[in-house]
Protein backbone atom coordinates (compact mmCIF):
# COMPACT_ATOMS: atom_id res chain seq x y z
CA UNK A 1 0.00 0.00 0.00
CA UNK A 2 1.27 3.07 -1.05
CA UNK A 3 1.48 6.33 1.70
CA UNK A 4 -0.88 9.33 0.29
CA UNK A 5 2.83 10.97 -0.09
CA UNK A 6 4.11 8.44 -2.68
CA UNK A 7 0.29 8.61 -4.34
CA UNK A 8 1.13 12.50 -5.19
CA UNK A 9 4.27 11.58 -6.88
CA UNK A 10 2.97 9.00 -8.60
CA UNK A 11 0.26 11.27 -9.67
CA UNK A 12 1.86 14.04 -10.30
CA UNK A 13 4.29 11.99 -12.67
CA UNK A 14 0.94 10.65 -14.62
CA UNK A 15 -0.10 13.98 -14.81
CA UNK A 16 3.08 15.43 -16.41
CA UNK A 17 3.35 12.45 -18.80
CA UNK A 18 7.07 13.04 -20.46
CA UNK A 19 7.31 16.63 -18.63
CA UNK A 20 7.48 14.62 -15.03
CA UNK A 21 11.05 15.51 -13.42
CA UNK A 22 11.53 16.79 -10.23
CA UNK A 23 11.03 20.83 -10.15
CA UNK A 24 7.92 20.48 -12.31
CA UNK A 25 6.23 17.33 -10.15
CA UNK A 26 7.29 20.01 -7.00
CA UNK A 27 5.72 22.67 -8.76
CA UNK A 28 2.36 20.61 -9.62
CA UNK A 29 2.07 18.88 -6.03
CA UNK A 30 2.52 22.32 -4.02
CA UNK A 31 -0.47 23.91 -6.71
CA UNK A 32 -2.82 20.79 -6.40
CA UNK A 33 -2.33 20.72 -2.12
CA UNK A 34 -1.13 24.10 -1.23
CA UNK A 35 1.37 23.22 0.60
CA UNK A 36 5.26 23.56 0.59
CA UNK A 37 6.85 20.74 -0.91
CA UNK A 38 10.33 20.07 0.19
CA UNK A 39 13.17 18.80 -1.88
CA UNK A 40 14.17 16.18 0.84
CA UNK A 41 10.76 14.48 0.86
CA UNK A 42 10.66 14.79 -2.97
CA UNK A 43 13.98 13.00 -4.03
CA UNK A 44 13.87 10.63 -0.80
CA UNK A 45 10.34 9.15 -1.89
CA UNK A 46 11.03 9.18 -5.02
CA UNK A 47 14.24 6.42 -4.41
CA UNK A 48 11.85 5.11 -2.30
CA UNK A 49 9.34 4.51 -5.76
CA UNK A 50 12.02 3.79 -7.77
CA UNK A 51 13.75 1.05 -5.36
CA UNK A 52 9.94 -0.47 -4.88
CA UNK A 53 9.96 -0.72 -8.57
CA UNK A 54 6.98 2.42 -9.31
CA UNK A 55 8.49 4.60 -11.08
CA UNK A 56 12.22 5.06 -13.44
CA UNK A 57 13.87 8.17 -13.20
CA UNK A 58 17.05 8.98 -15.46
CA UNK A 59 19.33 12.05 -15.91
CA UNK A 60 17.61 14.78 -18.86
CA UNK A 61 19.45 16.96 -20.80
CA UNK A 62 20.93 19.91 -18.90
CA UNK A 63 18.69 23.55 -20.10
CA UNK A 64 19.91 26.93 -19.97
CA UNK A 65 17.41 27.73 -18.08
CA UNK A 66 18.34 25.22 -14.99
CA UNK A 67 22.13 27.24 -14.98
CA UNK A 68 23.24 24.07 -17.73
CA UNK A 69 21.99 21.33 -15.31
CA UNK A 70 20.30 18.32 -15.77
CA UNK A 71 16.74 16.91 -14.49
CA UNK A 72 15.80 14.52 -12.79
CA UNK A 73 13.32 12.42 -15.08
CA UNK A 74 10.25 10.41 -13.88
CA UNK A 75 8.32 7.76 -16.10
CA UNK A 76 5.67 5.58 -13.93
CA UNK A 77 5.91 1.99 -13.91
CA UNK A 78 3.23 -0.57 -15.12
CA UNK A 79 3.84 -1.81 -11.17
CA UNK A 80 3.26 2.03 -9.87
CA UNK A 81 0.27 2.49 -12.03
CA UNK A 82 -1.66 -0.51 -10.43
CA UNK A 83 -0.25 0.61 -6.89
CA UNK A 84 -1.86 3.94 -7.62
CA UNK A 85 -4.94 2.54 -8.77
CA UNK A 86 -5.24 0.39 -5.70
CA UNK A 87 -4.62 3.23 -3.78
CA UNK A 88 -7.32 5.24 -5.36
CA UNK A 89 -10.04 2.52 -5.12
CA UNK A 90 -9.19 1.87 -1.38
CA UNK A 91 -9.82 6.01 -0.80
CA UNK A 92 -12.66 5.72 -2.86
CA UNK A 93 -14.28 2.91 -0.92
CA UNK A 94 -13.23 4.15 2.64
CA UNK A 95 -14.84 7.45 1.68
CA UNK A 96 -18.01 6.24 0.40
CA UNK A 97 -20.95 7.40 2.27
CA UNK A 98 -18.67 9.62 4.11
CA UNK A 99 -19.30 13.48 3.64
CA UNK A 100 -16.64 16.01 4.64
CA UNK A 101 -18.25 19.20 3.42
CA UNK B 1 23.59 41.41 -0.93
CA UNK B 2 26.08 40.52 1.39
CA UNK B 3 23.37 37.91 3.27
CA UNK B 4 22.03 37.09 -0.14
CA UNK B 5 25.56 35.87 -0.88
CA UNK B 6 25.90 34.20 2.36
CA UNK B 7 23.22 32.20 1.59
CA UNK B 8 23.86 31.36 -1.41
CA UNK B 9 27.15 30.43 -0.40
CA UNK B 10 26.38 27.96 2.53
CA UNK B 11 23.45 26.01 -0.13
CA UNK B 12 26.84 25.29 -1.96
CA UNK B 13 28.90 24.72 0.67
CA UNK B 14 26.43 21.86 2.27
CA UNK B 15 25.05 20.40 -1.67
CA UNK B 16 29.01 19.69 -1.72
CA UNK B 17 27.87 16.81 0.90
CA UNK B 18 25.41 15.32 -1.96
CA UNK B 19 26.68 13.42 -4.48
CA UNK B 20 27.39 15.15 -7.39
CA UNK B 21 24.80 13.69 -10.01
CA UNK B 22 22.16 14.54 -7.53
CA UNK B 23 24.19 17.90 -6.35
CA UNK B 24 23.60 19.08 -10.00
CA UNK B 25 19.83 18.15 -10.31
CA UNK B 26 18.80 20.14 -7.19
CA UNK B 27 20.96 23.04 -8.04
CA UNK B 28 19.24 23.05 -11.23
CA UNK B 29 15.89 22.92 -9.58
CA UNK B 30 16.46 25.78 -7.72
CA UNK B 31 17.86 27.69 -11.22
CA UNK B 32 14.72 26.88 -12.62
CA UNK B 33 11.80 27.42 -9.93
CA UNK B 34 13.56 30.80 -9.09
CA UNK B 35 13.98 29.58 -5.40
CA UNK B 36 14.44 32.24 -2.48
CA UNK B 37 17.62 31.94 -0.76
CA UNK B 38 16.02 30.68 2.50
CA UNK B 39 13.75 28.16 1.21
CA UNK B 40 16.85 27.26 -1.05
CA UNK B 41 18.66 26.84 2.19
CA UNK B 42 16.03 24.59 4.28
CA UNK B 43 15.44 22.50 1.17
CA UNK B 44 19.49 21.55 0.73
CA UNK B 45 19.81 20.97 4.69
CA UNK B 46 16.57 19.03 4.72
CA UNK B 47 17.69 16.67 1.91
CA UNK B 48 21.44 16.38 3.29
CA UNK B 49 19.89 15.42 6.44
CA UNK B 50 17.91 12.99 5.23
CA UNK B 51 20.07 11.36 2.71
CA UNK B 52 22.86 10.74 5.84
CA UNK B 53 20.62 9.87 8.03
CA UNK B 54 19.67 6.99 5.40
CA UNK B 55 23.23 6.05 5.31
CA UNK B 56 23.06 5.56 9.40
CA UNK B 57 20.28 2.55 8.57
CA UNK B 58 23.50 0.66 7.69
CA UNK B 59 25.83 -1.08 10.13
CA UNK B 60 29.32 0.36 8.43
CA UNK B 61 29.56 3.79 9.82
CA UNK B 62 28.89 2.70 12.94
CA UNK B 63 31.45 0.08 12.56
CA UNK B 64 33.65 3.26 11.43
CA UNK B 65 32.78 5.45 14.32
CA UNK B 66 32.94 2.93 17.25
CA UNK B 67 35.71 1.31 15.61
CA UNK B 68 37.95 4.47 14.27
CA UNK B 69 36.81 7.85 14.96
CA UNK B 70 36.36 7.44 18.74
CA UNK B 71 39.40 5.38 19.21
CA UNK B 72 41.28 7.01 16.68
CA UNK B 73 40.62 11.11 17.88
CA UNK B 74 40.71 10.05 21.19
CA UNK B 75 44.19 8.31 21.04
CA UNK B 76 45.56 11.23 18.94
CA UNK B 77 44.14 13.77 21.36
CA UNK B 78 46.69 11.76 24.34
CA UNK B 79 49.71 11.74 21.63
CA UNK B 80 49.02 15.31 20.73
CA UNK B 81 48.84 16.38 25.03
CA UNK B 82 52.20 14.48 25.07
CA UNK B 83 53.73 15.70 22.28
CA UNK B 84 52.34 18.59 23.51
CA UNK B 85 53.80 18.59 26.95
CA UNK B 86 57.69 17.61 25.72
CA UNK B 87 57.27 20.25 22.83
CA UNK B 88 56.52 23.20 25.56
CA UNK B 89 59.23 22.28 27.78
CA UNK B 90 61.82 22.86 24.78
CA UNK B 91 59.80 25.93 23.39
CA UNK B 92 60.23 27.64 27.11
CA UNK B 93 63.18 26.81 27.58
CA UNK B 94 64.10 29.12 23.95
CA UNK B 95 61.45 31.50 23.83
CA UNK B 96 60.93 32.48 27.92
CA UNK B 97 64.73 32.35 28.53
CA UNK B 98 66.13 33.73 25.21
CA UNK B 99 69.48 35.77 25.34
CA UNK B 100 71.34 36.81 22.35
CA UNK B 101 74.63 36.07 23.83
CA UNK B 102 73.65 32.82 23.72
CA UNK B 103 74.25 32.40 19.96
CA UNK B 104 77.81 32.56 20.45
CA UNK B 105 78.34 29.63 22.06
CA UNK B 106 79.08 26.46 20.01
CA UNK B 107 77.58 24.15 22.66
CA UNK B 108 74.66 26.57 22.67
CA UNK B 109 73.82 25.17 19.02
CA UNK B 110 74.78 21.78 20.08
CA UNK B 111 71.87 21.56 22.53
CA UNK B 112 69.93 23.61 19.95
CA UNK B 113 70.14 21.56 17.18
CA UNK B 114 69.91 17.93 19.86
CA UNK B 115 66.29 19.70 21.07
CA UNK B 116 64.99 21.01 17.77
CA UNK B 117 65.60 17.39 16.50
CA UNK B 118 63.61 15.96 18.84
CA UNK B 119 60.75 18.37 18.80
CA UNK B 120 60.68 18.22 15.04
CA UNK B 121 61.07 14.06 15.46
CA UNK B 122 57.80 13.92 17.81
CA UNK B 123 56.02 16.99 15.95
CA UNK B 124 56.91 14.66 12.21
CA UNK B 125 55.28 11.48 14.17
CA UNK B 126 52.49 13.22 15.47
CA UNK B 127 51.59 14.79 11.71
CA UNK B 128 51.93 11.36 9.84
CA UNK B 129 49.64 9.38 12.65
CA UNK B 130 47.28 12.40 12.28
CA UNK B 131 47.35 12.50 8.60
CA UNK B 132 47.82 8.56 8.62
CA UNK B 133 44.11 8.31 10.44
CA UNK B 134 41.98 10.55 8.23
CA UNK B 135 43.48 8.79 4.81
CA UNK B 136 42.18 5.91 6.15
CA UNK B 137 38.27 7.27 6.71
CA UNK B 138 38.96 9.37 3.48
CA UNK B 139 38.91 6.10 1.85
CA UNK B 140 36.61 4.13 3.23
CA UNK B 141 33.11 6.11 1.90
CA UNK B 142 32.62 8.63 -0.62
CA UNK B 143 29.32 9.44 0.41
CA UNK B 144 29.76 9.37 3.84
CA UNK B 145 33.10 11.41 3.95
CA UNK B 146 32.12 14.52 4.75
CA UNK B 147 30.11 13.18 7.78
CA UNK B 148 33.08 11.34 8.98
CA UNK B 149 35.30 14.43 8.64
CA UNK B 150 32.74 16.31 11.31
CA UNK B 151 32.61 13.55 13.45
CA UNK B 152 36.23 12.97 13.75
CA UNK B 153 36.71 16.92 14.39
CA UNK B 154 34.36 16.40 17.29
CA UNK B 155 36.39 13.90 18.60
CA UNK B 156 38.90 15.34 18.58
CA UNK B 157 37.67 18.70 20.59
CA UNK B 158 35.88 16.39 22.70
CA UNK B 159 39.32 14.40 23.34
CA UNK B 160 41.36 17.49 23.48
CA UNK B 161 39.25 19.00 25.52
CA UNK B 162 37.99 16.15 28.35
CA UNK B 163 39.57 12.71 27.22
CA UNK B 164 43.32 13.84 27.19
CA UNK B 165 43.65 15.84 29.70
CA UNK B 166 41.99 12.83 32.10
CA UNK B 167 43.62 10.41 30.74
CA UNK B 168 47.05 12.32 31.29
CA UNK B 169 46.53 13.00 34.79
CA UNK B 170 45.72 9.25 35.14
CA UNK B 171 49.18 8.61 33.73
CA UNK B 172 51.24 11.32 35.78
CA UNK B 173 49.33 9.66 38.76
CA UNK B 174 50.36 5.88 38.01
CA UNK B 175 53.07 5.91 35.64
CA UNK B 176 55.88 8.80 35.90
CA UNK B 177 56.23 10.70 32.72
CA UNK B 178 58.42 13.77 32.46
CA UNK B 179 56.94 15.12 29.73
CA UNK B 180 53.61 15.20 31.45
CA UNK B 181 51.81 19.02 32.20
CA UNK B 182 52.37 19.57 35.96
CA UNK B 183 50.92 22.81 37.33
CA UNK B 184 54.09 22.71 40.02
CA UNK B 185 56.88 23.32 37.36
CA UNK B 186 57.55 26.80 35.97
CA UNK B 187 56.37 25.63 32.36
CA UNK B 188 53.67 24.44 33.10
CA UNK B 189 52.89 26.95 35.48
CA UNK B 190 52.42 28.90 32.75
CA UNK B 191 48.11 29.08 31.45
CA UNK B 192 49.55 29.56 27.91
CA UNK B 193 51.69 26.17 27.90
CA UNK B 194 49.09 24.29 30.19
CA UNK B 195 46.29 25.22 28.53
CA UNK B 196 46.11 27.14 25.16
CA UNK B 197 49.54 24.77 23.77
CA UNK B 198 48.10 21.68 23.95
CA UNK B 199 45.22 23.32 22.00
CA UNK B 200 47.14 24.39 19.57
CA UNK B 201 49.08 21.10 18.79
CA UNK B 202 46.20 19.62 18.44
CA UNK B 203 44.76 22.21 15.71
CA UNK B 204 47.69 22.25 14.15
CA UNK B 205 49.34 19.20 14.20
CA UNK B 206 46.34 16.83 14.71
CA UNK B 207 42.87 18.01 13.48
CA UNK B 208 44.72 20.19 10.09
CA UNK B 209 46.64 16.84 8.93
CA UNK B 210 43.48 14.64 9.76
CA UNK B 211 41.03 16.84 7.51
CA UNK B 212 44.08 17.01 4.79
CA UNK B 213 44.38 12.78 4.76
CA UNK B 214 40.79 12.51 4.58
CA UNK B 215 41.07 14.52 1.31
CA UNK B 216 43.80 12.88 -0.25
CA UNK B 217 42.37 9.64 0.97
CA UNK B 218 38.74 10.52 -1.14
CA UNK B 219 40.92 11.30 -3.99
CA UNK B 220 42.81 7.82 -3.47
CA UNK B 221 39.81 5.57 -4.13
CA UNK B 222 40.06 6.38 -7.87
CA UNK B 223 43.58 4.73 -7.60
CA UNK B 224 43.84 1.05 -8.88
CA UNK B 225 42.97 -1.28 -6.55
CA UNK B 226 46.15 -3.24 -6.40
CA UNK B 227 47.72 0.23 -5.29
CA UNK B 228 44.90 1.10 -2.57
CA UNK B 229 45.55 -2.19 -1.30
CA UNK B 230 49.33 -1.77 -0.23
CA UNK B 231 48.55 2.41 0.83
CA UNK B 232 45.89 0.74 2.84
CA UNK B 233 47.95 -1.83 4.87
CA UNK B 234 51.11 0.81 5.19
CA UNK B 235 48.45 2.72 6.59
CA UNK B 236 46.75 0.55 9.06
CA UNK B 237 50.54 -0.90 9.68
CA UNK B 238 51.42 2.79 10.67
CA UNK B 239 48.37 3.15 13.15
CA UNK B 240 48.82 -0.06 14.48
CA UNK B 241 52.63 1.20 15.31
CA UNK B 242 50.59 4.04 16.99
CA UNK B 243 48.52 1.85 18.77
CA UNK B 244 51.17 -0.45 20.54
CA UNK B 245 53.98 2.54 21.13
CA UNK B 246 51.97 5.14 22.29
CA UNK B 247 50.07 4.64 26.31
CA UNK B 248 46.83 4.37 25.32
CA UNK B 249 45.67 1.02 24.66
CA UNK B 250 48.32 -0.86 26.16
CA UNK B 251 47.76 0.65 29.75
CA UNK B 252 43.65 0.38 28.84
CA UNK B 253 43.87 -2.75 28.21
CA UNK B 254 47.17 -3.64 30.76
CA UNK B 255 49.27 -5.41 27.77
CA UNK B 256 52.09 -4.24 28.95
CA UNK B 257 54.09 -7.24 27.08
CA UNK B 258 53.06 -5.92 23.83
CA UNK B 259 55.05 -2.74 24.79
CA UNK B 260 58.07 -4.77 25.08
CA UNK B 261 57.81 -6.59 22.41
CA UNK B 262 57.94 -3.33 20.52
CA UNK B 263 60.97 -2.42 22.10
CA UNK B 264 62.82 -5.31 20.61
CA UNK B 265 64.89 -4.47 17.91
CA UNK B 266 63.49 -6.39 15.08
CA UNK B 267 60.32 -4.52 15.76
CA UNK B 268 62.23 -1.20 15.80
CA UNK B 269 62.78 -1.66 12.08
CA UNK B 270 59.54 -1.57 11.37
CA UNK B 271 58.74 1.73 12.95
CA UNK B 272 60.27 3.69 10.15
CA UNK B 273 56.71 2.49 8.49
CA UNK B 274 54.70 5.63 10.36
CA UNK B 275 56.85 8.23 7.87
CA UNK B 276 55.16 6.31 4.88
CA UNK B 277 53.12 9.49 4.38
CA UNK B 278 56.35 11.74 3.63
CA UNK B 279 57.22 9.03 1.61
CA UNK B 280 53.83 9.25 -0.30
CA UNK B 281 53.89 12.73 -1.15
CA UNK B 282 57.93 12.16 -2.73
CA UNK B 283 56.54 9.23 -4.82
CA UNK B 284 53.37 11.75 -6.00
CA UNK B 285 55.59 14.71 -6.84
CA UNK B 286 58.19 12.63 -8.54
CA UNK B 287 55.36 10.65 -10.60
CA UNK B 288 53.91 14.36 -11.47
CA UNK B 289 56.98 15.59 -12.66
CA UNK B 290 57.51 12.59 -14.52
CA UNK B 291 53.94 12.73 -16.26
CA UNK B 292 54.54 16.74 -16.74
CA UNK B 293 57.72 16.06 -18.30
CA UNK B 294 56.04 13.15 -21.08
CA UNK B 295 53.09 15.68 -21.29
CA UNK B 296 55.27 18.41 -22.36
Amino acid sequence: MLGEFEYLLLTAAARLGEQAYGAAMRQEIEEATGRDCSIGALYTTLDRLEAKGFVKTWMGDPTPQRGGRPKRMVRVTAKGTQAASEFYSAVTRVSRGVSWA
Amino acid sequence: MGMNRTCWWLVDVVSRMLEPGERDIVLGDFAESGESRGRALCDILGLVVRRQAALWKDWRPWLVLAGLIVPLGMLLSIVARLTAGQTATYTWLYANNWDWALLRYAGFWYEFAGSAALVFVSCLTLVCWSWTAGFVLGSLSRSIVRLYGLLFCLMLVLGGLLGAPLYVGFLVEHIHRPSSPDEQDPVFGLMFYRVMFPLIVQAVLVAAPSLWGIRQGAEARGFPRSRRIVLWTVAVGALTVMLIREPGLVFILNVHWLYRFWQSWHMRLLQPVVYWPVGYFVANAIRQRWHGKTAS
